[in-house]
């Protein structure tokens, strides 16, 4: 390892800026003559559009248009897609209803936009915004995901009967069935896995500008993943060809999954600069975060899971409805299907799984990945009802989790999942050990005798990360590959360039990934530049979610080096007259090995530019790409032990 | 509109501003300072964190012709040439950021609270003090123990 490769202790590289005030976000971005977009949203959760006044708005000073859903859709602008396929147990695909980006007939949440204002300052637009009248028929609305099942329910989408997406199944329900029919114990739970809202810190921001001279448009926005958004901005929206359509997605302040979709404000505000030829800008405010921000998890799940004689788990069954909210979120149909019901394994060797999921529309606010995206609300399923097993069984919940951990790997789960490695026993015993669970007893006695209750609980957590490969989730209806891509760009000078189709939005790719780069040439981490976030300057790529960069996007830059690596070597073999097989990098230091023939690495790569002594046939520059599609997921396990003392008197916790 | 005339990291500066014109609106949009950020508009969040005359102000819920008069310094202020401020320093050694939109208000949170306790600032009037501040990626342990840090070095 180098002084600071892989694994060093260095300080991270963008701090600089962000602990000076430099860093530049989306709503940092001014532009002469930028006008600001305002929306005019539902106040209630379910109406019909009868009709909308704008008249008085136009008039109010500063604005310069005045926009809804009519002309949206008049202009050809396409309705919001879900790239996820999901076909229900019947074979039928999801029914998928209608999303403008501006409401046309019905709005079906609160918050659900309507109108927008474009007006030079964004008091003047948020004062039209105000005076634009909707005429609405107010329905009656539901907003319980099992109420939205029921007889009567308000019905959402003509698309979806009974407000059912789809009604989706994963594993062997008769073989799951017999075995809880066979088992010598069955633990039953009824679990909410509850709905949030992802909250980064910086609040969503859109800039679009519209170069006419040349019919270009450009996009400042805060995205997780902007070749995505220019790819689904062009190919589904029609707001811009792609190759006339630049992403810039810059510092952005956080993520958390709600900034991997394209939202109805990133559209409106690209068509809008168009149609009125004037920049405009859109920043939400906290309230708007709240509002449409896609939020996250809301299931309603039950479950039973069969014991034998032995404690052994012998079935796991599953029956979970997952609320959608209003719309279909861009990656909406995954999460409680292939992102949730695969990881119903959890650490525990478990012969029959069944997962029935039924997605439902309400009127709430459209739902879509959320830190972690399904593999956290299976992970609470799983230990809730283990747990609560123990319990029932009268046996330790460690000893029970011992007694099923999965021991044998690669490990086949029924529920399509192929664990590589883990040692689920290492990792619980280090976290009992931490927290000194064998001592819980006697602390707790120390409790009670204070007047005072003391609980202790378990979580032996996987997850499934780095999502891939493409060709498998492909065949399981994503609409994208989810590889990743990079681009190494050595300078005359020895200077490295990576351009990666990751994204970071606090992640600290640019020290992690400048590491990988020192780690392979010995060059320090200040002379690398990890270029990102701009469809102009990175060719293509997948993004950052899923805790994928790491996996997925340092594995394509590992890529990308080995290439630059070897044609370096090349090089070195042919002006030091050595064998390339001798050559070795260290340091920054390219050496024969052996013997004391060497050069600078920045001498190797100013040969290769200057290209007046190289190999019979190469071609100058030292420049690599590498597309990676991983094989598999990785998956990452562990432990967690949280002990609470509360106090019953005042209700507070320690 | 009202002329505002006040000094912002040692700068005399006058403009004409709207009588609504929020004090952190004219930091970004008139004085171009994006370093203060706005996370909520409500004063929940402390990403707009400043110090008026001394004191860490929230931003967000002051108007610009309020701070008429004042001295206002921003996180733009705070190093000295090419030198970090000790808290800017000790944000970045303890690894007290990542996606760091909320980090000009906890730095100028933390400059705050070391001015008025000087380096008996402990742990627990550090997490109570930051109350208003909100960080949604590292978590607060790093935060306290870089502010904690630099409490300790300014003894």
């Amino acid at each position: 390892m180098g002084m600071e490769g892989i694994g060093a202790r260095v300080t991270r590289k963008e701090d600089q800026r962000f602990i000076t005030g430099k860093g530049r976000y989306t709503d940092d971005f001014k532009v002469a003559g930028m006008n600001h977009a305002v929306f005019v949203r539902s106040p209630h959760a379910h109406a019909k559009i009868n009709g909308i006044d704008k008249s008085e708005a136009e008039g109010m000073p500063g604005v310069e248009a005045v926009l809804d859903g009519q002309q949206l859709t008049g202009d050809g602008i396409g309705n919001l897609i879900c790239g996820w396929m999901i076909h229900s147990k019947d074979g039928s695909p999801m029914n998928m209803g209608a999303w403008s980006a501006l409401a046309t007939e019905f709005v079906r949440y609160v918050g659900d936009a309507v109108a927008v204002v474009i007006a030079e300052t964004k008091e003047q637009a948020r004062n039209a915004a105000e005076a634009v009248s909707v005429d609405y028929d107010v329905l009656d609305s539901v907003v319980d995901p099992e109420a939205a099942l029921g007889s009567g329910a308000p019905q959402l989408h003509p698309e979806a009967a009974s407000n059912t997406i789809y009604d989706w199944e994963l594993g062997d329900s008769s073989a799951v069935d017999a075995a809880i029919a066979g088992a010598a114990h069955v633990t039953s739970i009824d679990i909410r896995n509850n709905r949030l809202v992802p909250n980064p810190m910086e609040p969503r921001s859109a800039l679009a500008q519209y170069d006419d001279a040349e019919e270009h448009f450009t996009l400042h926005t805060t995205s997780q993943n902007p070749h995505v958004a220019r790819l689904v901005l062009s190919a589904f929206y029609q707001v811009a060809p792609e190759h006339k359509l630049r992403v810039i997605a810059p510092d952005v302040g956080g993520g958390f999954g709600s900034k991997i979709y394209i939202y109805p404000e990133e559209i409106v505000c690209l068509w809008a600069s168009r149609k009125c030829n004037v920049p405009v800008k859109w920043t939400a405010d906290r309230t708007e975060a709240f509002l449409v921000d896609a939020h996250g998890r809301d299931h309603v799940t039950t479950a039973q899971i069969a014991f034998d004689a032995d404690n052994k788990i012998t079935g796991f069954k599953v029956d979970t409805i997952a609320n959608l909210g209003a719309y279909m979120s861009l990656f909406s149909s995954c999460v409680p299907t292939y992102l949730y019901a695969t990881l119903l394994s959890g650490q525990y060797n478990i012969s029959n799984i069944h997962c029935n999921v039924r997605a439902v529309y309400t009127n709430t606010a459209p739902v879509d990945a959320y830190r972690g995206a399904g593999r956290p609300e299976a992970t609470y399923l799983v230990e809730r009802i283990i747990e609560k097993a123990a319990h029932e069984l009268g046996v330790s919940p460690a000893d029970l989790r011992r007694t099923n951990f999965i021991q044998e790997f690669p490990h086949e789960t029924p529920v399509i999942m192929a664990y590589d490695a883990g040692d689920y026993n290492a990792t619980l015993d280090a976290a009992l050990a931490a927290a000194d669970y064998d001592g819980f007893a006697a602390r707790r006695a120390e409790s009670e005798a204070n007047g005072k209750k003391r609980g202790i609980g378990l979580s032996c957590y996987i997850e499934a990360c780095g999502i891939a490969p493409s060709a498998a989730v492909g065949s399981l209806g994503a609409g994208v590959g989810l590889w990743e891509s990079a681009e190494v760009r050595v300078n005359p000078v020895g200077t490295v360039e990576v351009l990666t189709g990751s994204h970071s939005h606090g992640q600290g790719h640019e020290t992690t990934f400048a590491q990988v780069v020192s780690e392979r040439f010995g060059v320090p981490v200040d002379n690398v530049q990890i270029v990102h976030g701009d469809t102009d300057k990175v060719q293509f790529g997948m993004g950052t979610y899923g805790s994928r960069s790491g996996a997925v996007g340092m594995s394509a830059i590992h890529n990308a080096l080995d290439k630059v690596e070897a044609k370096a070597k090349k090089i070195a073999a042919h002006v030091l007259e050595a064998a390339e097989g001798d050559i070795v990098i260290e340091d920054a230091v390219v050496k024969v090995a052996g013997t004391d023939k060497q050069m600078g690495w920045h001498e190797v790569c100013l040969a290769a530019y200057t290209a007046h002594n190289l190999p019979e046939g190469m071609e100058p520059g030292l420049k690599e790409g590498a597309f990676y599609d991983p094989a598999n997921f990785t998956f990452p396990a562990g432990a967690y032990v949280c002990e609470v003392e509360i106090d019953p008197k005042t209700g507070s916790t320690e | 509109m009202a002329d505002v005339s006040l000094t912002v990291n040692g700068k005399k500066v006058s403009r004409a501003v709207d009588d609504q014109t929020l004090l952190v609106d004219f930091l970004r949009n008139d004085l171009n300072l994006t370093g203060t950020h706005v996370g909520c508009d409500t004063s929940q969040c402390g990403a707009c964190v400043v110090h008026v005359d001394g004191n860490a102000v929230k931003s967000c819920t002051m108007l610009a012709a309020q701070a008429a008069g004042s001295e206002v310094s921003t996180v733009e202020g705070l190093a000295s040439g090419g030198d970090l401020h000790a808290v800017q320093a000790a944000f970045k050694e303890h690894h007290g950021l990542q996606c760091g939109f909320c980090t000009p208000g906890m730095i100028m949170a933390a400059v705050d609270m070391i001015n008025k306790h000087g380096s008996s600032l402990d742990e627990a009037t550090i997490r109570s003090e930051l109350e208003g501040n909100i960080c949604r990626c590292t978590g607060y342990h790093n935060i306290v123990k870089a502010i904690s840090a630099a409490a300790q070095a300014s003894a």
